[in-house]
């Protein structure tokens, strides 16, 4: 289970970022007390515009940034304290993780498995089954470096499944993909909802984030608007679809004051 | 303990399973030093060669009755001239000047009547020779007819004029020189390696660091890939050792590679003269190779410490380099100081001072005089400040601020 309360997460800005964002406060608030819950046998999406914070919040779970505010705790473990156990649990994938380019899929997949303390026979046991799944045998001896980019992703969501995690934090997975790779992993995604774990992914898709989410959290601004299943995201947006609605709420918490 | 391994081979495996850095970082340097030295050797050599074989153009005016003979009688190869004194010397200055000619001795008119004419009192006569010191055949010419021709010339007309030379001699000093040099010939021989090597040893170590410690940190953090790390459940304390780990053990061999290379090509720029203090290497006890090693590894560590140090705080590669080389300049400079400062007394506690005492202590090393007290300062110093750099790299390992730029 992933439980984050009233996170917030605020950048102190150099003056090089200053600059470049035009602004003359040197704090950046990215997240703006979230409140989330996740929990086992269910996918949770963070839908949001982009700079909207869905990439702070994910990285605040998986322990790369302490909450400026708030806490998180992930399978009753807090992300600050008890980091190394969180890591444990977890696999997380976002756009800026990349693996080691002049290394193979089989070179990367062995380091973490160690890394996470697994024995040869279990990585092996699970390369099988991941190098399988995601149709990564043709390529698992090639150089990253000279994948494709739906291969590199296909890749570093094997190696992020090594260790069999309870709990999977993905940042935009089917970024840049094909239609056909991007439903690989959503329907990967839904097995492991099936297998009971954990899922949270950040999309700005719409149609991804209706098929895939059970429930969904609008952010816009660093600042949750809105939760529930699509049904009561629609009831109460009055939207006709999912992007309907999502208009309907950027129309009316887009506003200056809240930048 | 799994972590720290896991990270060292994965730094290991990447330089490893580039050929282009195994090249660059292992073979090219030993390729290039080798074909340096073999040069610089050859050209070295080939110059004496041409220099020996040339026979100089020389000029004499007003040559005194049988200079001639005298110097065939001693063998000198030269293709000489003869000159009256009424022909114009401006000629043959100008070819001096210009290279082709290499040698002019003017001897004044009425020379051999002047000093068999001499009585105390009257003046002396002067040979006078005109030569170009920026042209090496020139000025091999002149000290060939300086030292040995005109000296000799000038002993015989002594000899002609007082009848016994050794009438003139009072003493000599040393007529078998090598007889008289009492040394300890290791000790002696050191001394000169030992001006060299501390030197060599302190800026050679830093070049490995230097190359691979930026890209296995900044080039991490840039690619993304360090992140990847940091997301797996290892403490960051193995991360931060299981690379400087690594970076040590590649530094080392890319050091032995620079030390083989220069022990096998530096005889070469020698090309067949003798090199004494690479002799005496061999000779080095155990317990002085032993101290030579610990102080090379504690060097070695505190080098990779600082580079990551710097490389971890870097945002880019570029911005580490810059600033990583003005401490290369440091480097060499403390290098450069125990070259100059020779074995004059050194307090204690400057040996603490991490690669300047590491320099004194090799240089000592290697003449034999290191103390116990000396060593151990040297080594305790460099391993503490290396170990608070550890630290800080750790705390920064855990910095957002560092990591993400957050
Ligand atoms: N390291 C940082 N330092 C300063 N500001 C940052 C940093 N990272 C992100 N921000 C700012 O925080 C805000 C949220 O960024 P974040 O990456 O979480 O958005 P996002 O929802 O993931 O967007 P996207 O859809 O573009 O990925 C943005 O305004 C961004 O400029
Ligand atoms: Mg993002």
């Amino acid at each position: 289970m992933i439980q984050v309360n009233n996170l917030t997460k605020v950048y102190k800005l150099s003056k090089k970022q200053m600059a470049e964002q035009k602004t003359k406060k040197n704090m950046k608030k990215a997240v703006d007390n979230v409140d989330i819950k996740a929990v086992p046998g269910e996918i949770y999406g963070l839908l949001g515009p982009n700079g909207a914070g869905k990439t702070t919040t994910l990285r605040c779970i998986a322990t790369l940034l302490k909450p400026t505010e708030g806490d998180i705790s992930v399978c009753g473990l807090d992300t600050v304290t008890q980091s190394e156990g969180v890591r444990n649990k977890i696999a997380f994938l976002t756009n800026e993780i990349k693996l080691d380019p002049q290394f193979s899929p089989t070179y990367m997949f062995r380091f973490f498995g160690r890394l996470h303390g697994l024995t040869e026979a279990q990585i092996n046991e699970r390369m099988k089954v991941l190098f399988e799944q995601f149709g990564i045998t043709d390529f698992k001896d090639k150089k990253i470096d000279e994948l494709s980019t739906g291969m590199k992703q296909k890749a570093a969501i094997a190696v992020s499944l090594v260790h069999d995690p309870e709990v999977v934090i993905f940042d935009e997975p089917t970024n840049g993909l094909d239609i056909v790779t991007a439903r690989t992993v959503t329907d990967y995604l839904k097995e492991l909802r099936a297998q009971g774990k954990v899922v949270i992914v950040s999309t700005h898709i719409m149609t991804e984030a209706e098929k895939l989410c059970d429930r969904i959290g609008i952010i816009i601004n660093g600042q949750k608007v809105m939760e529930g299943t699509l049904s009561q995201i629609l009831t109460e947006t009055q939207g006709e679809d999912l992007e309907d609605a999502f208009f309907r709420l950027y129309e009316k918490y887009n506003t200056e004051e809240v930048r | 303990m799994n972590g720290i391994r896991t990270v060292a081979g994965k730094e290991l495996a990447r330089v490893f399973g580039d050929k282009k850095l195994i090249f660059s970082l292992f073979i090219m340097p030993a390729v290039l030093m080798f074909v340096l030295y073999s040069l610089i050797g050859k050209a070295m050599g080939g110059m004496m060669d041409d220099i020996e074989k040339h026979v100089p153009s020389v000029y004499v005016q007003n040559a005194p009755e049988g200079f001639d003979e005298f110097t065939k009688s001693l063998e000198v190869d030269s293709e000489t001239t003869y000159l009256k004194s009424t022909d114009s010397l401006d000629d043959i200055k100008a070819n001096i000047k210009s290279g082709d000619a290499d040698l002019l001795i003017v001897f004044p008119e009425n020379f051999l009547e002047t000093v068999n004419g001499y009585s105390n009192g009257m003046e002396i006569p002067e040979v006078k020779t005109y030569y170009n010191p920026a042209e090496d055949y020139s000025s091999e010419a002149r000290s060939t007819y300086a030292n040995t021709l005109l000296t000799a010339y000038q002993q015989s007309l002594l000899a002609d004029r007082v009848g016994d030379l050794n009438s003139l001699t009072v003493f000599q000093v040393d007529l078998d020189e090598s007889t008289s040099i009492i040394t300890d010939e290791g000790k002696a021989s050191g001394k000169m390696l030992s001006m060299m090597l501390p030197y060599l040893i302190v800026m050679l170590l830093f070049t490995g660091p230097m190359s691979l410690g930026v890209d296995a940190i900044t080039g991490e953090k840039e690619r993304g890939t360090m992140a990847s790390m940091l997301v797996a459940p290892v403490k960051r304390s193995q991360i931060v050792v299981g690379k400087i780990i690594a970076l040590s053990l590649l530094s080392c061999l890319s050091a032995i590679v620079y030390a083989v290379s220069i022990i096998i090509s530096v005889p070469r720029m020698f090309n067949g003269m003798e090199v004494d203090g690479l002799a005496t290497s061999a000779s080095f006890s155990i317990l002085q190779m032993v101290q030579l090693l610990l102080i090379m590894l504690s060097l070695v560590y505190f080098y990779v410490a600082i580079v990551t140090l710097i490389a971890v705080f870097a945002k880019t590669a570029k911005e580490a380099g810059t600033y990583v080389s003005p401490v290369y300049i440091v480097v060499i400079v403390a290098g450069v100081l125990t070259m100059f400062s020779g074995n004059s007394e050194m307090q204690l506690p400057l040996f603490a001072i991490p690669v300047y005492g590491s320099a004194a202590a090799i240089q000592r090393v290697i003449t034999g005089e290191l103390t116990a007290a000396q060593f151990g300062t040297s080594i305790l110093g460099i391993v503490v400040v290396s170990t608070i750099l550890t630290a800080l790299i750790t705390k920064a390992f855990n910095s957002e601020k560092v990591m993400f730029n957050a």
